[in-house]
């Protein structure tokens, strides 16, 4: 990954103007059929979220509508689509509506495919953003975003009521643009009825847990990551990315001589099983294809609610420790509504927000006194020891890691 | 008559000779406007990368790439300079090492293998044999091809797993157990799965244009049946044979998510390295080896098609082969060998396709709790009637599904039908245009999806302009695009193989290029071009990364869309949804069969 300054990046600064749909009266109709969209260059971005081909179906207010100060402005909420659309329980319809029901303000919610990915891409095409905020960066994202762009994508939080209240260990961005929101574990879930998960890492390697390991893709899933991360952590990374920062990560182990790329070569020997997405491996797991699989230490939560048995769900924390995965929220720089995005950044970190957040995300708050139900912590189980790796430390090392391990693990 | 009436008459005709002597060239330059606009300039954009290295051109990491030997095993040190008998010897060793590269083409060529053999007795049955729903049967071979990865993996652990159905069945008939999951074997089959039904199909339609004369000809000259098979129908089956063989292998060789959910990391193949790659915005590496792919696919298509060209064989009309009945006329070892040979095929099909998509449909009925329920149908309608406007819901999807699959599949069958045109005459650079419009099958869709979203999606800045385009147009051409090879491949061989004289003879009694077109040419080989349809129509119907990218607003999402938003901890409501798309696609395919079914002509 390069960081070097590259003339087809630059952007020339715009004018925050509001955005005018200029269509040359000749073409509209043609353009509109073809879900064509022209602006001027020298205009602000598209408020909506990429909406590239709204046939007439621009509801952004602020075409033609002659409101002047009294309209109604909108928020665009960048996010992953589980935030706002899983199949058990998301939190972006209760969000929407209390958000709206507290301020004079309309919450649009976008997510592009490519998530934080799509950002970067409009940045570098120089397409304007057309979001205020992104909700749900982890500290990967930022430093794949600080890798690529010369430019800030994020502006500082600044001034965001209630931000002291979010815990020490989670803030993650060193340059205060991100602030969490919630945060998860990855753990081991494993079926109690089949096995009894071993409680190290090093338990993995026994015969008794020959084939027993399901994991993921560290390349295509934050799961599989999550859980190479914590093998780097635990066994430190025998200077696979000494090119990229100088420095070698030394494992909890204490051995120097043994690195993450010893161990996943003896669990490939225990023949663990590396799929590709999450859903792969918890499907495969669910089937009893293996009793243990890489998954979040909040299984029990949605166990509960489809009345599984908890027996055959529950959990596991190798050493004590779970890789711990935080989610922040932030500014966009080029943000058309910026004190705006701040005032939902503070509604998002209030007690009683921040447990609603971490019920419909099934997480984690970020904050210390969240409002949760006192039996939450029954079924949403916190490791004693969390780890996780700082902005630091993942710069200019994580994808090393990754293609080291590749590598050795593809070698055919 | 009057002589201005006459100068009417005249200039009409006139006119209309004139719009239908230009209307090839018209669909021609439509067709490549389409393919720049939502192929080429957008992978362009990405592909660039490979060479251009922070506004610099650079061969490095192409060089890189060769030399490696992750990627191409012990060929990277032949083209890193080491002396060819030593690689050679390793090359015999045992511990030879293929790299990603190799290991791609080596599961390709098997899977390919595996498809044409699971594939080819079920053209021949539904070729050669008369049976109540045999129509229905074939406008169904097509549905495996569209299920999305995720319904597949599913019905596949289901059937082959350590607790699946098979194991069941052999524990039962107190046969030994079988390993199969997470093993290339798995990995062979599903691919099988996927593509068997592609060769059956195009095999089934070439076959049903044998002309049954041709063969009463040879036999009545004292052929035998199986030297009147030999020299008659196989020549013109046989090519359409290598068309599955070459797809199949192009499509495994682009394979993505199904490896990884059923093989696992040991089994990596390039496009999941690909995918990895521009996750991590790592574009110069991923452009590398998308342009591999494109190598490799494209000399695999091209060395087909030249085949292809040289083995033109001459049909004259479509009077198909009478066929026989499934019961044995006569209880004679001739008439019972291949009938027993396709009740053994109908276990082993009932194995790899019937059983995975009954453990879909199945998987789709069953609770958290192991017990029958409609819950997982319930999540659908409960979506339906209160899902937010931002949420994706079940009815829009197949509404969408529907259209585009509609839209895009009219696009694409004009514009297959020119390209086949311009392909089966003879002229310089025949190949680049072969090649040139064979590309989208042989592009890695993960590059096609970020070279939409630059090129169409953020648009192109003209002269102070910003022109972006996106939502259900841009869609629907995007899958016309994806589509339209599926229509040259199948509609070309036959056109290739007609009698020249029959388009001869109507240009020498004054029809126009395009009149010739419509009204012999096409009827001819009718059976081709809606094979061509429902494939073009299977393609958008299972499109995905495309779909995503490019619909833009909250409102131009697909069923394969929604099966994925409805993936959570348990897959019911995603396989619910599974379960739609297959019984929609069914359907549609019935339907495209019975409207291009009996009557031929447009």
């Amino acid at each position: 990954m390069t960081t070097d300054e590259s003339e087809t990046r630059r952007r020339s600064a715009r004018s925050r103007t509001r955005r005018r749909f200029l269509t040359a009266a000749g073409a509209a109709g043609a353009a509109a059929l073809a879900g064509c969209t022209a602006e001027r260059v020298d205009d602000g971005g598209d408020e909506s979220g990429g909406d590239g081909g709204g046939n007439g179906t621009d509801e952004d207010g602020s075409d033609g509508s002659d409101g002047g100060e009294e309209e109604t402005p909108t928020l665009t909420v960048a996010t992953y689509t589980n935030f706002i659309d899983a199949p058990s329980v998301s939190p972006g319809e209760w969000l929407k509506e209390e958000f709206e029901s507290r301020y004079d303000a309309e919450l649009e919610w976008a997510t592009p495919d490519n998530e934080v990915n799509y950002y970067i891409e409009r940045a570098a095409s120089g397409a304007g953003i057309g979001a205020d905020l992104y909700v749900g960066l982890t500290t990967e994202d930022l430093v794949r975003v600080d890798g690529e762009l010369d430019e800030d994508l994020f502006a500082e939080a600044g001034d965001v009521e209630g931000r002291d209240a979010v815990k020490e260990g989670l803030r993650f961005d060193p340059f205060d643009r991100a602030v969490p929101f919630d945060t998860g574990y990855v753990s081991l879930v494993y079926d109690g009825t089949a096995t009894e998960a071993p409680e190290t890492f090093e338990g993995l390697l026994d015969d008794e847990h020959a084939g027993a390991l399901i994991a993921q893709n560290p390349g295509g899933s934050s799961t599989g990551r999550a859980f190479l991360l914590h093998t780097i952590n635990r066994f430190g990374d025998g200077g696979v990315a000494s090119d990229g920062d100088g420095e070698a990560i030394e494992g909890g182990d204490g051995d120097p001589d043994y690195d993450y790329l010893d161990y996943w070569a003896e669990l490939q020997a225990n023949d663990v099983r590396v799929l590709g997405s999450w859903d792969d491996a918890y499907s495969a797991w669910s089937e009893g294809e293996a009793p243990i699989v890489v998954s979040y230490s909040t299984d029990q939560v949605f166990a509960d609610m489809e009345g599984a048995d908890l027996e055959e769900h529950q959990i596991r924390f190798l050493n004590d420790q779970a890789y711990a995965n935080p989610e922040g929220m932030a500014l966009f720089a080029d943000a058309d509504e910026p004190d705006l995005a701040r005032r939902f950044m503070s509604f998002m970190l209030e007690p009683e927000v921040q447990g609603e957040i971490a019920q419909r995300n099934v997480a984690f708050p970020a904050t210390d006194g969240a409002e949760l139900p006192s039996d939450y912590a029954e079924l949403a189980k916190e490791p004693s020891d969390p780890v996780t790796f700082t902005y630091d430390e993942l710069q200019g090392s994580v994808d090393a890691w990754v293609e080291a391990w590749e590598r050795q693990f593809a070698g055919n | 008559m009057t002589g201005a009436d006459g100068g009417r008459a005249g200039r009409l005709a006139r006119l209309r000779e004139g719009v239908e002597a230009n209307a090839l060239t018209a669909l021609a330059v439509l067709t490549s406007a389409a393919l720049v606009v939502a192929f080429y300039y957008p992978a362009a954009t990405v592909l660039i990368e490979a060479v251009v290295v922070d506004g610099a051109v650079t061969l490095r990491v192409f060089a890189d790439v060769l030399t490696d030997p992750f990627y191409f095993g012990e060929l990277a040190r032949l083209l890193s300079g080491e002396p060819p008998a030593a690689v050679a010897r390793s090359l015999l060793s045992p511990d030879r090492r293929l790299g990603v590269v190799g290991f791609t083409a080596y599961q390709a060529v098997l899977s390919t293998v595996a498809s044409v053999a699971l594939g080819l007795p079920a053209a021949y049955l539904l070729a050669r044999y008369e049976f109540p729903g045999r129509r229905t049967l074939r406008s169904l071979t097509i549905v495996p091809f569209v299920l999305p990865s995720i319904m597949v993996a599913v019905g596949f652990v289901a059937t082959f797993g350590e607790n699946g159905t098979l194991n069941a069945a052999l524990t039962a008939l107190g046969l030994p157990r079988v390993e199969l999951m997470f093993t290339l074997e798995a990995v062979v089959i599903a691919h099988a799965f996927y593509n068997a039904p592609l060769v059956a199909r195009v095999t089934t339609a070439a076959w049903e244009s044998v002309d049954a004369s041709a063969v009463e000809t040879a036999r009545s000259l004292g052929a035998g049946p199986v030297r009147a098979f030999y020299d008659v129908v196989a020549p013109q089956v046989y090519p359409a044979v290598l068309t599955g063989a070459a797809l199949t292998f192009v499509f495994t060789f682009g394979t993505f998510p199904i490896v990884l959910a059923l093989g696992g990391f040991e089994l990596v193949t390039v496009e999941v390295l690909v995918y990895r790659l521009v996750r991590d915005l790592s574009y110069a590496e991923a452009a590398v080896l998308a342009i591999v792919e494109l190598a490799v696919s494209l000399a695999v298509l091209l060395a087909y098609l030249r085949y292809e060209a040289r083995n033109a064989t001459n049909a004259r009309g479509a009077r198909p082969l009478p066929r026989r009945s499934l019961l044995p006329p006569a209880p004679t070892l001739r008439e019972l060998l291949p009938r027993a040979g396709l009740a053994v095929y109908a276990v082993v099909a009932g194995v790899v396709f019937v059983a995975p998509i009954a453990s879909m449909v199945l998987a789709s009925l069953t609770g958290g709790d192991g017990a029958l329920t409609l819950e997982h149908y319930r999540f659908l309608v409960e979506r339906q009637r209160t899902g937010a406007a931002f949420q994706v819901r079940p009815l829009p999807a197949i509404r969408n599904s529907l259209a585009f699959a509609t839209a895009a599949t009219l696009l694409a069958l004009p514009m297959g039908v020119v390209v086949a045109v311009l392909t089966t005459r003879r002229y310089r650079g025949r190949t680049l245009v072969d090649a040139a419009a064979m590309a989208p099958l042989a592009v890695s869709g993960i590059i096609v999806g970020l070279g939409l979203l630059r090129g169409l999606v953020f648009g192109v800045e003209v002269a102070g302009w910003r022109i972006a385009a996106g939502g259900a147009v841009a869609i629907v051409v995007a899958h016309a695009v994806s589509g339209y090879p599926f229509v040259v491949r199948t509609v070309s061989p036959g056109l290739a193989g007609l009698d020249r004289s029959l388009v001869e003879s109507a240009r020498a009694l004054g029809a126009s290029r395009a009149r010739v077109i419509r009204d012999v040419e096409i009827p001819l080989v009718w059976p081709a071009v809606v094979a061509g349809a429902a494939f073009a129509f299977a393609i958008s119907i299972g499109e995905f990364t495309s779909t995503v990218v490019l619909s833009t607003g909250a409102d131009a999402y697909t069923m394969p869309v929604a099966i994925e938003r409805f993936i959570g901890r348990r897959l019911g409501p995603a396989t619910a949804m599974g379960v739609v798309l297959l019984v929609v696609t069914g359907l549609s395919f019935v339907v495209i069969e019975r409207l291009g079914g009996d009557h031929r002509g447009l």
